[in-house]
């Protein structure tokens, strides 16, 4: 007979080796990181340009510029851009978040070449047609009607606006006076600013063999979109003196919470031990919060907590949407979660389950070509090399419960907290 | 080409390895035979919390998260109209907790009323998060009901009203596990870096001992052939008008399956799709257009949705989709167009089988909705799609007895 009441033995996976991700500078100076893995012949191709919400003159525009990118180009109309991606079976992505304009292509190898040809004059080349923009702004501005009928929407933007100040630009205050003023020259002048060989790196990940190699150079390695580096802006943060905050949405059934404050920068000597202090918080399905709020509970379909890191500066976030009846009672056990961590060391056998999760957890982060481009970006944004994972590895193996004791009362003692919560005023 | 071994197990169980030693993780993933499909109609939602509390203990095993948590394991689950589907990944090395926590589940539930309690309550903060307090969120309950009449899909997984979800009791819980639970109605699935002799050895180890039982043949009411044109108007507080066209086709193992797909891509798939050039760039009818397939094993819907631009009314967004679909059931579409519709079909089977986890996910639903081999062979019947076949599948879906019309009104506040 089997004992099914014993588990198998188990090993924490916590030392492997990764694909390194290797280095070509194209004639022009243009950077490319590389990662040659996976067994099918598909390749994903990210152009990253400096060019999000922080280098914007005004709001929407560095999406709007972005998503314009495949609207028509001085070779191809929109329709023919469409047209050559489909027919290949091949993928872009355009997005613009609060630092980068990304242009993302994924093809199988054999397309390439063909996807490359278009994808060159898109980027180099693009003419933003007036019936493009305006069919794009009157479709942007719908979505947005949309989305800003979500509770948690409405909660995630007064977070970032109470945190940051409305004149800084990780607040998110797009209003829908937005869409009627945002004018297509201050897109096309973001463009022609931002999106050139001297504003952009490319990582590339998949089957890279010297002829994608060559291919980039081909395409990418002239010095016809030369283009100097934009000076960095600065932004002074001005957080909001008010720490609570209630968005009212009649009718809602159910309400938005945020809870967080700022945090240490990507950079910071505790920044990985407080990423295992977050985890024990609301990182994965067994933490406190999930344990206490959902498993015990019931007020919640889920709760997490979770650091956003961006360039210029981080936000800790614990974020749920509660049953109305539920919002006293989640902040009250929120508060007491964040307590416990201050008042009482975690037990050998938490911390033990929550580094092996998390090693594995590091094992997904770097496996497959896709994955390893996402872990290199998540270093290489911030200027970190893998020296920061392999410290990030042996924080995991030594951490202990007086380490994490002592950064749960450095870090989540104090009253810069921020609460917001938006729903029906009940 | 995915290369894969089968076994069966005494009890019934099928069990299925694919190797994959790109990846240092394996997948677990155990696919039951089960889905909302099966629910009583006054217990609706019933497979879905049951999901739920698949995860709040087994008869050896207190809690499910913590030990495979502590192997360095991440999981989750889904249920569907048609089956309900578990997986989780691991490092190899760690791949027996994954048998030893699933088999115990298998065998027998913990049946703990703490969990029953607290995943009711869960489940209807759930209903309410994605569906009730979303806009457009009642569009799928509204769209189904009106479609079918008769056969289960007539309500969504997550259950008809919260009423019943309140109402489950532990004996239903408890009668549900052992007329749908069991080694002969599931299937086993494990892929990623671990051989075929491996895991069929780990199988006869955990999963051997649980005893068959007794599983009633599904036996669910047809739809009949629908025989007049449905429409329902609602008023909703949301942004903007919208209007969804839901029409019956084929199942996924009927002819005319793939073609209605192949249609759907034509239609709707990619910025170069005839509705996206001709309705929103060209003609700026709407802001928002798409053509979808429901997917489903039994006969299913193919769907056509869309929210009109500003000042562009319902009755002329509907004339506009409808000329696309008569275009459809009229004309061949050119062999440039159908090419273009297949090569996608092509290039996303490459990028599915770049992971471990979707390989085996995909594996084990082929597998309970008929054979594993689907996932080599599925590929074959869309090649085989004519012109021919697109003109005549769609003429035999976009006829307007055979339409269900949702016009959704956006309320003046």
């Amino acid at each position: 007979m089997i004992n099914r009441k014993m588990q198998p033995p188990v090993s924490a996976i916590d030392r492997f080796d990764y694909i390194p991700t290797q280095k070509l500078t194209l004639t022009n100076g243009l950077p490319v990181y590389f990662i040659n893995a996976g067994s099918q012949d598909v390749v994903k191709i990210d152009f990253i340009f400096e060019a999000g919400t922080w280098q914007q003159p005004a709001n929407l525009v560095a999406t709007l510029s972005n998503n314009m990118l495949e609207e028509g180009s001085a070779r191809f109309e929109a329709a023919a851009i469409a047209e050559r991606f489909d027919f290949y079976g091949s993928y872009i992505q355009l997005s613009a978040d609060q630092n980068y304009g990304v242009v993302s292509i994924i093809s199988l190898n054999r397309h390439l070449p063909a996807i490359l040809e278009v994808t060159e004059d898109l980027i180099k080349n693009s003419v933003f047609p007036d019936h493009e923009f305006g069919v794009l702004v009157a479709k942007n501005r719908q979505r947005f009607l949309i989305e800003n009928e979500k509770v948690k929407t409405l909660c995630q933007k007064k977070f970032t606006q109470a945190l940051f100040g409305m004149g800084h630009p990780y607040a998110i205050k797009n209003t829908v006076e937005d869409y009627d003023r945002v004018t297509k020259q201050q897109v096309w002048d973001f463009y022609r600013r931002f999106y050139h060989a001297g504003n952009c790196r490319l990582v590339v990940a998949g089957k890279v063999d010297n002829e994608v190699l060559t291919l980039l150079e081909w395409h990418f390695g002239g010095t016809d979109w030369a283009g100097e580096p934009v000076l960095q802006f600065n932004y002074p943060v001005v957080p909001d003196p008010v720490k609570y905050h209630h968005v009212d949405k009649p009718d809602g059934m159910q309400s938005a919470i945020r809870v967080g404050k700022h945090w240490v920068h990507k950079t910071h000597d505790d920044y990985i031990g407080l990423s295992i202090l977050t985890t024990i918080l609301g990182g994965y399905f067994g933490s406190r919060l999930m344990a206490n709020i959902r498993e015990d509970k019931g007020y919640t379909y889920g709760i997490g907590a979770y650091v956003l890191s961006l360039k210029e500066a981080s936000y800790l976030v614990i974020s749920t949407e509660v049953g109305n009846e539920y919002v006293e009672p989640t902040l009250s056990e929120i508060q007491n979660e964040l307590k416990r961590l201050q008042d009482e060391p975690v037990s050998a056998d938490e911390l033990e389950t929550v580094k092996n999760y998390l090693f594995g957890e590091f094992l997904r982060d770097f496996d497959g070509p896709f994955a390893l481009s996402g872990s290199f970006r998540a270093i290489n944004d911030f200027g970190l090399d893998y020296a920061f994972y392999d410290r990030y590895l042996e924080t995991i193996r030594n951490i202990n419960p007086v380490e994490i004791q002592r950064l749960g009362n450095e870090y989540l003692s104090g009253d810069e907290w921020y609460t917001v919560v938006a729903g029906s005023k009940s | 080409m995915i290369e894969y071994e089968k076994y069966r197990l005494g009890n019934g169980l099928v069990v299925i390895a694919h190797r994959d030693e790109t990846t240092p993780m394996v997948c677990v993933d155990v696919c039951y035979n089960v889905g909302a499909r099966d629910e009583d109609p006054e217990r609706t939602g019933f497979a879905h919390l049951f999901e739920h509390l698949m995860f709040g203990g087994s008869k050896h095993i207190p809690d499910y998260d913590g030990p495979l948590q502590l192997a360095g394991g991440d999981n989750n689950a889904y249920t569907t109209n048609d089956l309900t589907n578990y997986y989780l990944t691991l490092p190899k090395a760690n791949l027996e907790t994954g048998f030893w926590l699933e088999s115990d589940r298998m065998l027998e539930l913990a049946f703990s009323k703490k969990s029953l309690d607290v995943q009711r309550n869960v489940v209807i903060e759930e209903f309410k998060q994605r569906y009730l307090n979303q806009p457009y969120g009642d569009v799928w309950p509204l769209l189904r009901e009106m479609a079918y009449k008769v056969h289960p899909y007539r309500w969504p997984t997550i259950g008809r009203e919260i009423g019943h979800i309140e109402k489950a009791n532990m004996q239903q819980v408890k009668d549900f596990f052992y007329s749908h639970y069991a080694p002969n109605n599931a299937a086993l699935v494990v892929a990623g870096n671990v051989g075929p002799d491996e895991v069929f050895r780990l199988a006869e180890k955990w999963f051997g001992p649980i005893p068959a039982r007794d599983v009633k043949p599904r036996n669910l009411p047809q739809e009949p052939e629908q025989t007049a044109l449905r429409e329902l108007t609602v008023e909703r507080a949301v942004p903007n008008n919208a209007i969804y066209m839901a029409f019956h086709m084929a199942g996924r193992l009927q002819p005319g399956y793939f073609a209605a797909d192949l249609i759907s891509d034509v239609l709707s798939n990619g910025n170069s799709s005839r509705m996206y050039q001709n309705l929103v760039q060209k003609q700026k009818l709407f802001s928002e257009l798409d053509a979808y397939i429901s997917g489903d094993f039994d006969p299913g819907l193919f769907v056509v949705s869309g929210k009109p631009s500003e000042g562009v009314s319902l009755e002329k967004a509907r004339a506009a989709i409808q000329e696309e679909l008569d275009r459809m059931a009229q004309e061949r579409v050119s062999e440039y167009e159908l090419e273009k519709v297949k090569n996608k079909i092509e290039a996303n089977l490459v990028y599915s089988e770049m992971s471990y986890h979707t390989k085996a996910m995909n594996l084990a639903t082929d597998e309970i909705l008929q054979d594993a081999s689907l996932i080599n062979t599925q590929i074959e019947q869309y090649r085989a799609v004519t012109v021919d076949d697109l003109r005549d599948e769609a003429a035999r879906i976009f006829r307007g007895e055979n339409c269900s019309v949702l016009n959704y009104i956006a309320k003046n506040s």
